[in-house]
């Protein structure tokens, strides 16, 4: 199905949990091995739409494209933040928005932003390519921009 | 000409850090030239600027063994291999 074994173990453990809540709704017009590869495959289904979600399209690519008109110029330009403002209040932003990434693009933004260490250090330590670790990096900014900025680049408490 | 969307994007990736350096002066002009794609470059610059002093802060009061946790969850959940 596409998974390594410890998430298969979990994916069958989740099966049978659903298998138990729901055998009620069970009617026996099916197998039970039927109705058993139905939920396993429902799980798998939910699991690999998760994965998709983390890693290969991201919600906020579209929130980058959209600030640009077709001819690549901006149509929702930046506001740079507050001079004014020191890097401590937004530091504390920061933490809390950091909170709200996904652990892989958490991981790469601190990493790369953080420990400060250049890209290619940073896709072996993650297992994924330059590229990606470019992409995820992109992502990771994105989200955060869009919270800082919610936050008024300031922390909440 | 490059685009604010090109600039803006390479920015953000990173991937200027290893472009040629015809790239990099074409995103410097650019920058020169472009308020928008300037005030991108200050909110990036902010939040790298934020990550150091929040590393700082984290350096300051982190337990000993941080280190070594962090590198043990992540070695023990190597990512699966990349698609293009």
């Amino acid at each position: 199905m596409g998974f390594g074994a410890a998430e298969a173990d979990d994916l069958v453990q989740d099966a049978f949990v659903t298998f138990l809540e729901t055998m009620d709704r069970f009617e026996g017009r099916a197998r039970v091995s039927t109705w058993l590869h139905g939920i396993l495959h429902h799980k798998a289904q939910e699991r690999r739409r998760a994965r998709t979600r983390d890693e290969l399209v991201d919600p906020i690519d579209d929130v980058f494209e959209a600030r640009f008109a077709a001819d690549g110029r901006w149509s929702q330009p930046p506001v740079a933040p507050d001079r004014a403002l020191a890097s401590d209040e937004i530091a504390a932003a920061l933490a809390e928005c950091l909170d709200r990434l996904s652990p892989l693009q958490r991981d790469v933004f601190a990493l790369r932003q953080i420990q400060e260490l250049p890209a290619e250090t940073v896709s072996k330590i993650v297992g994924r390519t330059v590229t990606h670790v470019g992409v995820l990096f992109h992502r990771a900014r994105g989200h955060l921009r869009t919270c800082l900025e919610e936050k008024g680049w300031k922390a909440s408490r | 000409m490059m685009t604010c969307k090109e600039v803006a994007t390479l920015l953000s990736t990173g991937e200027l850090d290893h472009a040629s350096w015809l790239r990099r002066l074409a995103v410097r002009l650019h920058l020169a030239m472009c308020d928008r794609c300037a005030a991108f470059k200050r909110q990036l610059d902010a939040m790298a600027r934020a990550a150091a002093a929040l590393g700082r802060r984290l350096e300051a009061d982190a337990p000993a063994d941080l280190e070594a946790r962090v590198v043990d969850r992540v070695t023990r959940t190597p990512g699966a291999p990349d698609r293009p």
